[in-house]
Parts: structure tokens; sequence; C-alpha cells
């Protein structure tokens, strides 16, 4: 039968590598759109349930002043606090895109655990005014090539030095992930030397997040409450949520993108379903003539059926496994091309059995109504058809 | 003592064409004998290839019964005369009916997926159908690589790989040239006289009807005439 179904395949050799490609190109794109969602996820996944986020209720966008932090510590049950705000400078030139924060360091590494520096470190970033620490993948980005020592001069698009020139930060350590939603190609530089160096033009920086964790035990939906009640008569209204959701919502200011990936992914599917069923059909017409030449030999329906079934489950097959193959050995060549957006690409298993189940529904349901007419059509009508 | 390998019994075969209904046979009755060579004769129209897919099992008549190889073929589904078939009819085709993308030696070893036999067993035997055809070194050509005699001495081994009780050739020497036909019709002769198989041969050619043992004609779907030819020989 795989025989049979095999050279039938191949005696239209360019018809079925095309369709072959075709489910290939699209199992490859479906796999991609779902390792998408599944990376955008697994910021959201990781996020942990202890930290909590602050943020103006208008928007990312805005900044709360600094004068919160201290109302936030006093609520009954936060542990600690730090500020967060993002700098959005660049590196010689804008299209050297990377993440940097002022932060406040003192509770960096007890509240993110997931971020990992040595002792050594962590000390030479509290005690170095303009100091930072960078992602490892930062570091090794070949562009960069930083290393502990190096003085790197940001030009500050948001916020330009009052002198007119770059901000000079140092390097003074290297940290590494141990989960998805920290990023290793992130910058984090002392809060203090931000503050300190805006107001001698007389500015006065406002806060972009504040993060803080809750005390073991603490209730939390009841600090997201009082948090949130605290600043609702201004001068700035604040909206308090868990990290997970923070994550959510960051991702959702890009548009709701795993239903429009949804979409396309069922898009394609409907569209490479019609070729496929084409081609069957195509096909099964061309076979008529030997269905009927199975009967008279003694095959019955349902042979007639598997013939025309099996033939369209090796056409998917042979392209899906295609795609499969295409998406594991591009993997590697993606995530360092969305490097700067994600810290990491994940084609999760899940998405590869996902795949493999589709390429089995797609070859299903393309043989299904040719094979279906093949198993029906008597024998002397189907020997009378011309070849 | 001959038993009847063949025998029908008031059938009646019609079709609906063009909103009209053309009775094709007419409560034909006929009885052939096992291990006869027949030949079936008639102007266009007269019902010989419908007789000859009733025989075998392809299609089902309107009414009355057929006896072939022992079973009443009224009896009997779609999945029981398909098995039916496998066990007891060859097939050869005026167009031969070979499948394009297999060799020679695959199309004959096809029928015999149905049996219980091993793969080694069942290349054995189209071998050697292919040799009894003459045809065993051409066993790995394809079709369209074989001349129009060889493909019907192809389908003729085929038909006879799962040695069956009847062999029903329709038209087998029509699009062939005089010599391959020769060939072919020698080839029938032989398995009637050696293999004692009995043949249903439908022809318009009057000279491959004279190899068959008895010639059947029919006229408008009845019985006609029969005339029994000198005992076949292969000439």
């Amino acid at each position: 039968m795989l025989k049979l179904a095999w050279r039938n395949l191949i005696a239209h050799p360019i018809r079925s590598i095309l369709t072959s490609a075709s489910v290939c190109i699209a199992i490859l794109l479906l796999c991609l759109l779902r390792s998408i969602v599944t990376t955008l996820d697994a910021g959201i996944e990781a996020a942990s349930a202890t930290r909590l986020i602050v943020m103006s209720s208008i928007s990312l966008f805005v900044d709360m002043p600094v004068s919160y932090q201290q109302r936030i510590e006093q609520v009954d049950g936060v542990d600690v606090i730090g500020k967060w705000q993002w700098f959005g400078g660049y590196y010689q030139n804008p299209r050297n895109f990377f993440a940097q924060f002022a932060v406040d360091p003192e509770h960096l590494f007890d509240m993110y655990p997931e971020c990992q520096l040595d002792e050594e470190a962590k000390q030479r970033f509290l005690s170095t005014r303009n100091g930072c620490i960078i992602g490892r993948k930062l570091a090794d980005d070949p562009n960069f090539a930083w290393k502990v020592g190096d003085k790197i001069p940001l030009v500050g698009a948001l916020f330009p030095h009052p002198d007119g020139g770059a901000w000079e930060f140092e390097v003074c350590g290297v940290y590494t992930s141990s989960a998805a939603n920290f990023d290793e190609r992130t910058m984090m530089f002392q809060w203090k030397f931000f503050e300190e160096t805006l107001r001698t033009s007389g500015q006065d920086p406002g806060v972009g997040v504040f993060v803080f964790r809750c005390e073991p035990g603490a209730n939390v939906e009841r600090i997201m409450g009082e948090v949130t009640a605290m600043f609702e008569n201004g001068p700035m209204s604040v909206r308090c949520a868990p990290e997970s959701e923070f994550q959510r919502m960051f991702i959702s200011m890009m548009g709701d993108i795993p239903m429009l990936l949804g979409w396309i992914g069922t898009a394609v599917f409907v569209a490479l379903l019609l070729g496929c069923v084409n081609t069957m059909l195509m096909a099964g017409r061309e076979q008529v003539r030997d269905i009927g030449i199975y009967k008279a030999l003694g095959f019955d329906d349902v042979t007639a059926f598997r013939v025309l079934v099996t033939q369209s489950l090796l056409l998917c097959v042979i392209g899906g496994a295609a795609g499969i193959g295409l998406t594991l050995a591009l993997k590697p060549g993606i995530a360092a091309a969305i490097a700067a957006m994600f810290p990491v690409f994940i084609v999760a298993d899940e998405t590869l059995i996902f795949a493999a189940v589709l390429i089995v529904l797609l070859g299903l349901a393309a043989g299904i109504v040719p094979a279906w007419r093949a198993s029906r059509m008597k024998p002397i009508e189907a020997l009378r058809a011309e070849h | 003592m001959t038993n009847a390998m063949i025998r029908v019994k008031n059938v009646t075969k019609s079709y609906s064409r063009g909103g009209e209904t053309l009775k094709v046979l007419n409560g034909l009755n006929l009885e052939m004998d096992e291990g006869r060579f027949y030949a079936l004769m008639g102007p266009s129209g007269s019902g010989k290839t419908t007789l000859l897919n009733l025989v075998g099992g392809l299609d089902h008549p309107d009414s009355g019964d057929l006896f072939v190889a022992g079973a009443n073929l009224s009896d009997l589904d779609g999945a029981e005369l398909a098995r039916w078939r496998a066990d007891n009819v060859g097939f050869v085709f005026q167009g031969f009916n070979l499948i394009p993308v297999l060799s020679a030696r695959e199309n004959v070893e096809l029928p015999l997926s149905l049996t219980g036999l091993s793969r080694a067993e069942r290349k054995k035997h189209a071998e050697y159908a292919l040799e009894l055809v003459g045809l065993k070194d051409r066993m790995n050509h394809r079709p369209k690589q074989l001349s129009g005699g060889q493909e019907q001495r192809v389908a003729i081994a085929r038909a006879l790989a799962t040695d069956p009780k009847v062999l029903l050739a329709d038209e087998p020497t029509g699009d062939l040239d005089r010599k391959s036909a020769e060939q072919v019709l020698d080839l029938l002769v032989r398995l009637n006289q050696e293999f004692k198989k009995t043949i249903l041969m439908v022809t318009h050619d009057p000279h491959a009807a004279d190899r068959a043992q008895s010639i059947v004609h029919l006229e408008k779907g009845e019985l006609g005439r029969i005339e029994h030819n000198a005992p076949a020989a292969a000439k």
C-alpha cells in the first residue's frame, strides 16, 4: 500500500514536490507562530507570584512621583520595594538598541533571585556611583563585547545628559538569569546616579514602575487593594498588579498578539487544506481506472479508500516532517535574530506534537473526499474511466 | 463428464441512459462447462460485455440467477463478491488495464497480496506466471516500456497468478496487431488445454473466435446459436 502510494506520488513529481513544499512552509510558519506565543507566555509563567508592580493607571509611559515609594512601604505586608525607570538610551547608534533601567540596587538581588551575580560584583555595583550591571547575552554580543571595568557611553534619548554629552556607565558585573522572565540583554544602573545627574539641571525624574515584594504569608489581594486605594485621589492614580499580570499587560500593548497569530495560523491551515484537497482530487480523478482495476482484481472498497488516504497522508507527512525539521534547524538563527526583543525563543515539545497532529489531520482531511468517492465507485464505472 | 462452471438463469439487465431504459439482457439462459474455452460473439449492443461483467461479479443482474464457480452471485454482497472475484476469476481487458506505476512483476503480484502468501512466495509466483507468458526477462519493466502485446501478456499473467477457475477476457486482441494477437490467443488456448482453465472471451473477430472450442452468439440480449469448433489448438 505504501509502495503504491509512493509510486503514485512520484508519478507526478512536480505536483507532489510543490504540494509537499507548501505543507513544509506552512508547518514551519505555524510552528514559528506558536513558538512566538510560547515565548511570550514564558515570561508570564516564570513571573513571581509574590512580586507586585505599581504603575500609573493611565499608561506605562506616564511616570509616578518618587514620593510614592515611602507611602507604599508603609502598607502592612510590604517587605521591600524598588524603583525602575526605563532609560531608553543608545550606544553610538540608535540601531544599537537594548533595554536599560535605572534601579534601586539595594534590594534588587533579594527581590530577583533569578538575577545571578557573584558577591564581589554586587559590592562593586553598590559602591560605584555610575556603576552598572549587564546581562551575559549583552556582554557576549559581538557589537558590544563589554567586560567588567569597561566604560559604556550612552546617549540618553529620553533623558539627555545635562551637559549635552553622553551618560557614562562603568560595567561592575555580568549577570546571568535562571528564568525566562529575566532578560540577559538588559543593563541596570544606579537610581541615585540617575536622579542626581538630572537634578543638576533642575529636573526631577519620575518613576516608571515600583516593584515590591510582600512578606511571607501576607494577603496579596488586600495589599493590592490598599495600594490602589491610597492614590485614588491623586496626584497620580495607580494600578497595582502581580508581576504576571503586568507581563501580560506589557505584551498586550503590542495588541492581542496570541489572537492575531492564531488567526494567521488558522488562515494558513485553511489555505493549505484547500491546496492539498485540490491535489488529492486531481490524483483521485487520475486514478479512477486504477481503482476499477483493484476492485476487479478482488480488492474491496476499504482498500480503494486506503490507497488514496495513504497517498494523501504520505504527501502531508513528508512535507510536514520537513517543516518540523526546518523549524528545529532554524531555531538558533531565529533566536539570535529576535534576541533584542525576546530573551529566549522556545520551540516547545507541545508545538511539535501539535504540528504532528495537524499534519495527520491534514492528510486525512485532504484524502478523505477522493478516497470516499473511490470506495463508493462501482468497478464497472471505474474501469470505463479514461486515463 | 463435465460440470457447468457458469450457469445463467433468466438473467435480465437494463441500463438507464438519458432517461431511457435500455434492456441489454433479456431473460438469458446459458450453461458453460468447466474447462472449456468459449468465445462470445454478437453485434454491438447485444450484451456480450454486460454478460461478461455479470459473470465476473463486476455488476449485478436486475433479475435472475448467476452461478459461477459454485457460488450464486446474487447472494453475495459487495465485500463477499470482491473476495469471490479474488479467489475465482481472472480478468483480461481490451485496454490491458495494468497499473502504470508498477512494474510487470509488481502488477502480477498485486492480486497475490490478497492471498496468505509471504512476500517471497508472491514474488516467486509472479515470476513463474511471467515465465509462463514468456516475459520473465521484462519483469522489471513498467507498462509504458512494453509493447501492446507484451502488456496484454502481463495482464494474462496477472489474471492467472492466483490460479482462478475462470478467465474472462474482453476483446483481448482488440488493440493488438495480428502477430501479437496470435501470441495472446495461443496463450489462452494453452491455458485452457494445459491448465484446464474455463475461458470466456468476448470478441468481434471471427478469427479469434475460431480458436475457442465453442462460439456463443448473442443477439439483442438473447441467446442465439452455439457453434462447436474442432478441439482448440495452439497454432
